[in-house]
């Protein structure tokens, strides 16, 4: 039976999010989506249009798969909600510097979204910290949302460190910069009181507080069972690393070992998140995972179809925490495909071009040079 | 993996050693004897027939991502005017102001070290070739996309003069090999090509004392009136157009990005300009097929026509003219905002009431601009629209080059690329004053 209308949608997908274990379950995904589908193409004048162009109906969808992505880059140019402007409640954007388009994520609800980035955290980022652990300290190389209040990163891991952080955890970015003297004073108490520490931010953030223990001479030993959660590129800033590289010094620099350091695959743009699979399957190899609510295709760009195997293909996402939007989103971002022996799907990669990769031509594409404005 | 960083590192000073040996008999040489090796070894590349133009267009396309006629066309138009005399021209105009009087000498640098950047030959070539007529042996470490330009002019070099070939020599390495880019970077006069970034990290690490030269991204536009915009002049300004697009497949520093039209009635020449622009870019893509993409390139191309379908479906005035795959994309604007250009091929049009809304256009993007070609302004209509106006205000932004369409991928040799002579900054003179 289809769910009819948003909110049997979302009292649907509220009882998934608050289930016990995670179960894939493709008929209840297929179903949702669908009717989700048919609220978001009916309720988003731009999305419908976009569906015919594209001759697609909520007649002719005959699975989730055959749903149209919209580009994330489309969220920089419109308002894509499902709901009228004045029951806005929040709104997300991208980063970005002045004069720049941003993306917008618009909510009437942050029901869902909490629920979703909550549920995924658990399951993904603290799978070992059942009912019986002391909460972790959670120290965020973030700015605060009284600092940045556009921010789904800053808002996620300020719920995050509502829920879950010890009385010990905090934000270390104030007015853009790394309080470092605060961090190294709070991983040693967290050290001292054998409580294990969580520290979450932006890669860049991370970069800048390596470089200033770097400059000190300082090797810091977080507590074991301790995690770092690094998040976002480098796109348009003043150092570049390898991710190998990075987790290779945070590892020494911080006393944290790489397989336990978690990347996080997130867009303002969604709903929900992707993590690294490290911590709930150490032994095996590392792959993003996702909520069940949540499917990533990888598309052929030149044939708009599916990609086989482990081939390369453009990410597109079916995200149902994101009810008020539009839940099928297109990414430019590549990825494959990570199989098991027996060619089992157990996750997906990301192929990004590593920073200092050489360009092809000395043309720039005109988005990389905005960046640098 | 040490290894292999210990004998690059042995086989970079191993060179060193060799160039400061050939320097010695470089600097006896007489100014005319070296000038004519290098115009001979030029004109041995401008000739399709000589077995260097052969072998590079043998092995050149493979590594590069390019198709052979896309590298054929294109050295044979970027090499047309690229002569011996161009080279004695060239000099004459820059180096012999300095010279005049005899009270002044060039004192060349006891090395240059070129770092390649990017796929396309010409820039290579000349790069490579320069710091020699001022008699400063060279260092080249080719780009990873091209290894080949450089090895091959090499070889030239030695076949004409062997001594002058001796005073070349090409060095590979990794870009995170530390000890072997220091080394690299140590010569007394350092030129580089690339990205922004890379150029802002080698200049870090440039001295006081050393010459740097260094050729960051730019990009390229075109601007069209409406004598362009109908008729015999949409025909002939699309056939260049394409051809600026097509060739090296958008990627070099002179390939348009974007189209600016500027017309009494800019949508609809903005709509005819678009369909005919697809319309040869298809003929193109018969006769210069473009090269392999990767999933990178082809997904950013994907997700910018999604793009613009959504502005389209969102009731702007925005159309899409693209090959079924990604092989080629124009997209018809409605505003003259900047977009994320994935290149291979891909182009906006945008329409523009008159010329003071493209320099306020191009403002952003202007310390990135090096060419414009320029169209259908002989007739204009306003004489503020005038292409003399329009050229004077392409200068002040800072434009490199302003040319027809169809002419962009063919620079003069004397071309100032970044708005810098082409050997002056490679230059070091000695003031003689009379004692």
């Amino acid at each position: 039976m289809i769910a009819e209308g948003r909110a049997a949608i979302e009292a649907e997908l509220l009882a998934w999010m608050r289930e016990g274990a995670w179960c894939e379950d493709e008929e209840r995904f297929d179903r949702l989506a669908r009717a989700l589908f048919a609220f978001q193409r009916s309720s988003c004048t731009t999305y419908r249009r976009f569906c015919e162009t594209r001759g697609r109906t909520v007649e002719n969808v005959a699975s989730w798969r055959d749903i149209p992505a919209v580009p994330t880059g489309a969220f920089k140019e419109m308002r894509l909600r499902c709901f009228a402007s004045e029951r806005t409640q929040m709104v997300f954007r991208t980063s970005g510097t002045s004069g720049q388009r941003r993306g917008e994520l618009h909510l009437d609800t942050l029901e869902i979204y909490e629920a979703s980035l909550w549920r995924t955290l658990q399951e993904l980022l603290f799978p070992d910290l059942g009912d019986s652990r002391r909460p972790p300290a959670i120290r965020v190389l973030a700015p605060s949302p009284l600092e940045a209040p556009e921010s789904s990163l800053s808002y996620m891991l300020s719920c995050l460190l509502q829920r879950l952080g010890s009385p010990r955890s905090g934000f270390d970015i104030v007015q853009g910069t790394v309080r470092v003297d605060g961090l190294i004073a709070a991983i040693q108490a967290a050290g001292d009181n054998d409580e294990s520490l969580a520290l979450c931010g932006t890669a860049f953030a991370f970069v800048h507080l390596l470089e200033a223990l770097e400059k000190r001479g300082i090797e810091l030993h977080c507590p074991e069972g301790s995690r770092i959660m690094e998040t976002g590129g480098f796109k348009g800033r003043s150092r570049e690393l390898p991710r190998a590289e990075l987790y290779a010094l945070l590892s020494a620099r911080l006393g944290v070992p790489e397989h336990r350091i978690v990347n996080q695959y997130g867009m303002t743009e969604l709903g929900s998140q992707f993590y690294d699979s490290v911590l709930i399957d150490p032994s095996g190899p590392r792959r993003k995972l996702g909520p069940p609510w949540t499917r990533v295709r990888l598309i052929d760009p030149e044939s708009g179809r599916e990609v086989a195997g482990d081939a390369a293909g453009m990410v597109v996402i079916h995200d149902l925490a994101n009810t008020g939007s539009v839940a099928a989103i297109q990414s430019a971002d590549v990825a494959r495909r990570v199989l098991s022996d027996a060619g089992e799907q157990l996750g997906f990669e990301l192929l990004g071009r590593e920073p200092g990769a050489e360009a092809r031509g000395c043309s720039i594409a005109a988005d990389s040079m905005l960046a640098r404005e | 993996m040490k290894h292999r960083t210990d004998e690059d590192l042995a086989r970079l000073e191993l060179a060193k050693s060799r160039l400061a040996v050939a320097r010695g008999a470089l600097l006896e040489r007489s100014d005319e004897e070296l000038l004519e090796s290098l115009c001979r070894v030029l004109e041995l590349w401008r000739d399709p027939n000589s077995r260097w133009r052969r072998r590079l267009l043998a092995e050149h396309p493979d590594r590069a991502g390019f198709s052979s006629q896309i590298v054929r066309l294109g050295l044979e138009l970027g090499l047309q005017h690229w002569s011996g005399q161009a080279l004695r021209e060239m000099l004459e105009r820059e180096l012999a102001p300095q010279l005049a009087g005899g009270g002044r000498a060039v004192s060349p640098f006891p090395l240059t070290s070129v770092l390649l950047a990017g796929s396309i030959p010409m820039p290579s070539l000349l790069q490579c070739l320069l710091p020699l007529v001022l008699r400063s042996p060279i260092l080249v470490r080719s780009a990873s996309r091209d290894p080949v330009t450089a090895r091959l002019l090499a070889g030239s070099i030695a076949e004409v003069d062997a001594e002058l070939g001796r005073c070349i020599e090409i060095v590979s390495f990794r870009s995170d090999n530390r000890r072997c880019l220091s080394s690299f970077l140590a010569a007394d006069c350092v030129v580089a090509s690339g990205c922004d970034d890379t150029i802002g990290e080698v200049s870090r690490a440039i001295g006081a004392g050393q010459r740097f030269v260094g050729y960051g991204h730019k990009l390229s536009v075109a601007v069209v009136g409406q004598g362009a915009t109908r008729g015999q002049g949409l025909a002939e300004l699309v056939s260049g157009l394409s051809l600026d697009i097509a060739l090296w497949d958008q990627l070099g520093c002179l390939s348009p990005l974007a189209v600016f039209v500027i017309d009494d009635d800019a949508s609809t020449a903005v709509a005819r300009v678009g369909e005919a622009l697809c319309a040869e870019l298809a003929l193109r893509q018969r006769e210069l097929p473009r090269g392999d993409i990767d999933a990178a390139s082809a997904a950013a191309i994907s997700h910018e026509r999604s793009e613009a379908e959504m502005r389209s479906a969102s009731g702007r005035r925005v159309s899409l003219h693209c090959s079924e795959r990604t092989l080629f994309s124009v997209i018809c604007e409605d505003d003259a905002v900047w977009r994320p250009a994935p290149l291979h091929r891909f182009v906006r049009v945008h329409p523009l009431a008159n010329g003071g809304e493209l320099i306020a256009a191009l403002q952003p993007l202007a310390r990135q601009l090096a060419g414009v070609a320029l169209a259908g302004f002989g007739d204009s209509r306003s004489a503020s629209d005038s292409s003399a106006v329009l050229t004077q205000g392409l200068v002040r932004l800072g434009a490199s080059r302003v040319c027809r369409p169809g002419r962009l991928q063919a620079p003069p040799l004397a071309w100032r690329r970044d708005g810098l002579p082409v050997v002056l900054p490679l230059a070091r003179f000695s003031d003689l004053e009379a004692r």
